[in-house]
């Protein structure tokens, strides 16, 4: 038996556990280096914190699919968009570009993230509708409490300078979002590693009657990880408005799907029990990237979906074999 | 039989209606029917019947052919762009003014509806791809691919299209032709066309097999049952009821856009569920379905007549919905509690 089949070479051992973000991470510079050879002057530094930083967003919303996934019972989380959307609009006037309302601003942030989050986690884990359903209509109930909000008065306000340096500038040529975003991912790693908590909601997503057994309360991990993942995204939308300046209607919508792509791509199963945050940034990278590259061949809207349909589907194929295989 | 046998028999099916989840579904059904009639003036006059089945009919049909497909156990977040793609590619096909192609136009595109069925099917069916990220991959193919034909909305028709609509405008008929259209709505041709489709189906083996499937892959596996291939046929079913109302859209607009379908998906969803579709497949019954997507659409209906402002509409559906699938839930609950009292009682 040679090195490269031996299991107990060490790298291969760690080929096998992290198999999927390594797998990211060359799609990830194949991608680079395809931009590079394609469009000109697509492998720079520059290129690259840029898509970082945009890629940051789709990462944290990530976070909640994830955390909300892998406990199980079919979970999904469609209403983080609009969460981080409301927290953002009513937050705008609070904070109104001044540091000294900013903890109203968090305190608003955790009370909506907490309510929706509830709400969400009663109505699926305790009632056990469908949550796909159930976080559609949480979305659709917030988005039209924006627009009622919206109707009467025109959204005002600014972001506090804090948010701002937090979210939109950087230190040199390195965006401050991306300290966020390691620091995130190394608390995020550190708990469901070396805690019991992330024993109890792998465990949970595994198998439910297992865990039952064991004495978890499986309807409490999965209500709590609605309610984290609500809290998540209100935070988020907190960042939203800091780089962004202002608060608008829409402008959390569209981080949800490219959120579940991230997490599916990063290696997070649907069925629950199984996800690395590390793996679910590198999808979001490649998701981003991905759509960079498509951008600058300028294909349009067109060639942009298609190809991000056509490679997302074909990279689900090759994900699902390795499954299989196993 | 004598009498009071009789009306125990009745009064225990009664009593099964009652019982069964279905019930409080029907009866928001009738209290949703009720206020409409009472908001909106003539509601039960021909011509307003007529709107409202017009409104209704795309929901219905997405809903049923999304229902299919749940009870085979998956779920298909790309029926929304399927719609729109299908409406760019028969406008795409259709030159004014010569009948014939019109023909060719529905020829193909019925072909390119089971195409994006296939799709999907071997993607989920043969690739065990979970479903929801399958089909949300899909979704972006079949969004890129109408952009790529039709990157604006328009296109042209040829006129006797015009019929999966109304008759109205229809050139060389008589007279008497277009008054039928205007009592028995081409719209309600199409449902009904579905609602017999999928009878007929529901009758052979597939349709069985479509419950098996749905309820528990792995028996229906070991039973011997292709269930790759029937989870294809049922993705393949829903792509029928999508051409259909693709042929409703492009009826009515004369046109094609690649951007129609969107909003529709996740509606035809949350209707399955609401008509007593479970999620988690096997379960419900595709003309039940139809009562959902009654309830989502008379929603929308009163909320437009009572005069309740615009910005209230999407809260409200929202709430709605999970109002519907929660009460019913509840049902099933108190239903359970009932029974389990009565057995004990035994």
């Amino acid at each position: 038996m040679n090195a490269l089949t031996n299991r107990n070479n060490p790298a291969v051992k760690f080929y096998l556990k992290y198999k999927r973000i390594v797998i990211a991470f060359l799609l990830i510079i194949f991608l680079f280096i395809l931009g590079e050879v394609t469009v000109s002057n697509f492998l720079s530094l520059g290129q690259i914190l840029l898509t970082i930083k945009l890629a940051s967003f789709i990462a944290l919303f990530a976070l909640c699919q994830m955390i909300v996934i892998s406990a199980g019972g079919s979970g999904l989380d469609l209403s983080v968009g609009y969460t981080a959307t409301i927290t953002a609009v009513l937050t705008a006037s609070v904070m109104d570009g001044q540091n000294s309302h900013l903890w109203i601003a968090i305190l608003i942030a955790l009370g909506i993230g907490i309510a929706v989050g509830f709400a969400n986690g009663v109505l699926t884990a305790y009632l056990k509708l469908p949550p796909l359903v159930v976080t559609l209509a949480m979305a659709n109930i917030l988005q039209g409490a924006i627009n009622v909000y919206t109707a009467g008065a025109n959204i005002t306000g600014k972001p506090s300078p804090v948010l701002r340096i937090i979210a939109a500038k950087s230190i040199g040529i390195f965006p401050n979002i991306l300290f966020l975003l390691i620091l995130v991912a190394v608390i995020v790693s550190l708990i469901l590693t070396k805690t019991k908590l992330g024993v109890i909601l792998f465990g949970t997503g595994a198998n439910e009657t297992t865990a039952y057994l064991s004495g978890i309360n499986v309807k409490l991990v999965r209500c709590v990880a609605f309610i984290i993942s609500g809290v998540l995204a209100s935070v988020i939308g907190l960042l939203l408005i800091g780089n962004m300046g202002m608060a608008f209607k829409d402008m959390g919508s569209n981080y949800v799907m490219p959120s579940i792509a991230a997490a599916v791509v990063g290696g997070v199963s649907l069925m629950g029990g199984d996800g690395n945050y590390v793996g679910v940034i590198l999808g979001a990278i490649f998701l981003q990237t991905l759509t960079n590259l498509l951008v600058a061949m300028g294909w349009g809207d067109a060639g942009k979906w298609l190809g991000f349909g056509i490679v997302l589907f074909v990279l689900l194929i090759l994900y699902v074999s390795n499954r299989r295989s196993r | 039989m004598n009498k009071t046998t009789e009306k125990k028999q009745t009064s225990s099916f009664m009593n099964n209606m009652v019982k069964r989840p279905e019930f409080s579904i029907l009866v928001i059904l009738v209290v949703m029917i009720t206020l409409t009639a009472l908001l909106q003036k003539n509601f039960f006059s021909i011509k307003s019947i007529v709107r409202n089945i017009n409104a209704f009919t795309p929901l219905i049909l997405l809903t049923m052919g999304q229902a299919v497909v749940i009870i085979a156990g998956g779920i298909d977040l790309s029926a929304g762009p399927a719609l729109s793609l299908l409406t760019c590619v028969l406008t795409f096909i259709m030159k004014e003014g010569s009948p014939v192609t019109g023909v060719y136009a529905l020829v193909i595109t019925f072909a390119a509806a089971v195409l994006l069925g296939i799709i999907n099917g071997i993607g989920i069916g043969y690739l065990r791809i979970p479903p929801v990220i399958a089909t949300f991959a899909t979704s972006f193919m079949w969004l890129g691919t109408a952009l790529f034909i039709r990157p604006t909305p328009g296109g042209e028709t040829v006129n006797w299209f015009n019929a999966f609509y109304s008759f109205r405008s229809l050139e060389n008929v008589p007279q008497v032709i277009r008054t039928i259209g205007d009592i028995i709505p081409p719209a309600l041709v199409l449902v009904l066309l579905g609602c017999f489709f999928w009878y007929i189906l529901s009758r052979t083996r597939t349709g069985r097999y479509i419950y098996a499937v749905g309820s528990s892959l792995e028996s229906a596996y070991e039973s011997g049952i292709d269930t790759a291939l029937v989870q294809t046929s049922a993705y393949i079913i829903n792509s029928v009821f999508i051409f259909l109302t693709a042929l409703f859209f492009v009826g009515q607009n004369q046109s094609g856009d690649a951007r129609l379908g969107d909003p529709l998906t996740l509606r035809a969803i949350a209707a399955a569920v609401v008509g007593g579709i479970a999620l988690s497949g096997g379960k419900g019954s595709v003309f039940f379905a139809i009562v959902g997507a009654l309830i989502l659409s008379f929603v929308n209906k009163i909320i437009f007549f009572a005069d309740i402002p615009y910005a209230f509409q999407t809260l409200v559906g929202g709430v709605i919905v999970i109002g519907a699938i929660a009460s019913s839930r509840f049902y099933t609950i108190y239903n359970q509690k009932v029974r389990k009292k009565e057995s004990s009682l035994i």
